[in-house]
């Protein structure tokens, strides 16, 4: 545990540093709500509907941070530290490749908690935004989320051969996701041939769970998206446990 | 007896070329022993397969009897390593490096204790890329001797210090070496080899070509000093050039290394002072 916790005091102050996510992480998905906010204003998300397009919002920007760490932080940190043989010198050490892992998890976890907390945050404060989910179900479907993309992140940074190719393949998952699975740009503004294959992202199922959830719709379809992402976790983390490579 | 390290038949090739070709040698506890060799003879190599971080085509290696793949939390409990080259995280301090690494071992020496005594008192709160060559070289020999290793692997530990740094950091690895501490270190730096080394080993493209003590060394030709023996054994073809053929001790019995390397015929012999010597 001593290990985890000054690994993880360091490698998050470093992070801090370094100020990439504090910029992607914390204070892109504040500038988001308050664009969305400010464009839509008190607006219902469409006629008829019985919350605000704010409201409707709120679940889905909360993960642009989940998205910022998953897709961005934790493969370019994880590729980074074997091509720099930083993993190289933790392998002459008695350290284990699961707390090394857990620690990159743990830091990009706390970034995503941040930046949920200030999109509520700012919902609330300035658009009159009041929560009418159901908690449990909120906090279940963003610890899945988070889990899902975090384990994604893992695994690209943990096969990318090298940094180069974990930069390529950040991006290519990062900008996709950040604007198709309806984090940014709202999922419903989107034709619909662009919605089938946002779809196809595990992000899009995981924000249509946080929306349903904050909204408090019906969860009667929600069994697809848990089962979805569910099966991307369970598959990205064990490909990434084993494929671990020191050097 | 019981060797701090072993290493056995190593074997280990990058693409065609062979960068260790059937290595062995036993390190004795308490012993500080000395890889030598020209860039590119294998030492680094060697160094990575013994300690696990490649895998070896062949042969078997062991640090304190344990297995360096298949034992390797346990085993680095006990073994610290400075690779050749400094590794580190962007924008770390010194003291979040030394922090970070005294969290790995539940037993440990002070990071701060050692900094002093390595003359890194002053720098703590510096970021560790804008240390000087020399002191980025002694902090990752504190971060070496952070778990107190009871054998400590040095790759090149004074390469790019000055004189008095170097004097500093031998003093402290004889205090080491008196606690009792097994030491083995790469240097291409023959008068700091003379000062702590009890036995050598010295590599000619992947093989040993000569082991034995540093006086064992100079006694098997016609060398002045280490330094000479070291470039007779370490590069064949220029010493060659440079040193008449030796005359061996006892005539006939020894093969000179560069007599049998020009003649390439394989030797091995036993030289009357006691060392071993292999050449090609």
């Amino acid at each position: 545990m001593k290990a985890f916790s000054t690994l993880f005091a360091v490698e998050f102050r470093l992070s801090l540093r370094d100020m990439n996510m504090p910029i992607f992480a914390a204070i892109m998905p504040v500038v988001v709500m308050l664009v969305i906010g400010m464009l839509f204003g008190g607006q219902p998300a469409h006629e008829g509907a019985g919350y605000t397009f704010v409201a409707q919002s709120v679940g889905a920007v909360s993960a642009i941070g989940i998205c910022a760490g998953g897709a961005m932080g934790l493969p370019l940190v994880v590729s980074n530290y074997r091509y720099r043989k930083i993993l190289k010198r933790y392998f002459v050490t008695p350290v284990s490749a699961g707390t090394i892992l857990a620690v990159q998890v743990a830091v990009y976890t706390v970034y995503a908690l941040v930046s949920a907390v200030l999109v509520f945050a700012v919902a609330t404060l300035f658009f009159g935004f009041s929560f009418a989910g159901s908690w449990p179900a909120f906090i279940g479907s963003y610890a899945l989320v988070c889990a899902t993309m975090l384990a994604l992140g893992m695994m690209v940074g943990g096969l990318a051969p090298n940094e180069k190719v974990a930069g390529v393949l950040a991006s290519v998952l990062y900008f996709p996701m950040l604007l198709l699975s309806g984090t940014t740009l709202p999922y419903e503004v989107l034709p619909t041939a662009v919605q089938r294959a946002a779809d196809l992202l595990p992000l899009t199922q995981g924000v249509k769970l946080l929306k349903a959830t904050s909204l408090g719709l019906p969860l009667d379809q929600a069994i697809v998206p848990v089962l979805v992402l569910a099966a991307w976790a369970v598959m990205c983390a064990a490909v990434a446990v084993r494929f671990f490579k020191w050097e | 007896m019981e060797y701090a390290v072993s290493v056995h038949d190593l074997v280990k090739s990058y693409g065609g070329t062979r960068a260790v070709d059937g290595v062995s040698f036993d390190v004795a506890l308490g012993e500080t022993f000395g890889l030598l060799g020209a860039n590119g003879a294998g030492k680094t190599t060697t160094l990575e397969c013994l300690l696990g971080v490649r895998r070896p085509d062949a042969g078997s290696a062991a640090i304190l009897g344990m297995d360096p793949r298949t034992q390797r939390k346990e085993l680095f409990r006990r073994v610290g390593v400075q690779f050749q080259e400094a590794r580190y995280q962007d924008k770390i301090t010194v003291d979040e490096l030394c922090r970070a690494t005294r969290a790995l071992y539940r037993e440990a020496d002070d990071p701060a204790r050692l900094l002093a005594r390595f003359g890194l008192g002053d720098v703590r709160a510096q970021a560790v890329e804008s240390l000087s060559g020399g002191q980025r070289q002694r902090l990752f020999v504190v971060l070496a001797l952070i778990p107190r290793p009871e054998v400590v692997f040095l790759d090149e530990l004074t390469t790019g210090l000055d004189v008095k740094a170097r004097r500093d950091v031998w003093k402290l690895l004889r205090e080491m070496r008196q606690q009792g501490m097994t030491i083995v270190l790469t240097s291409h730096f023959m008068d700091e080899v003379e000062e702590l080394c009890d036995r050598v080993a010295i590599l000619c493209a992947g093989r040993i070509v000569f082991s034995g003590t540093v006086p064992e060394a100079v006694a098997s030709g016609p060398f002045g000093s280490l330094e000479e023996a070291y470039l007779a054994y370490a590069e064949p073809a220029d010493a060659a050039d440079a040193v008449e053929p030796a005359t061996p001790a006892t005539a006939g019995t020894v093969a000179t290394p560069s007599t049998a390397a020009a003649l390439g015929t394989p030797a091995t012999a036993e030289s009357p002072e006691g060392g071993t010597r292999e050449s090609l």
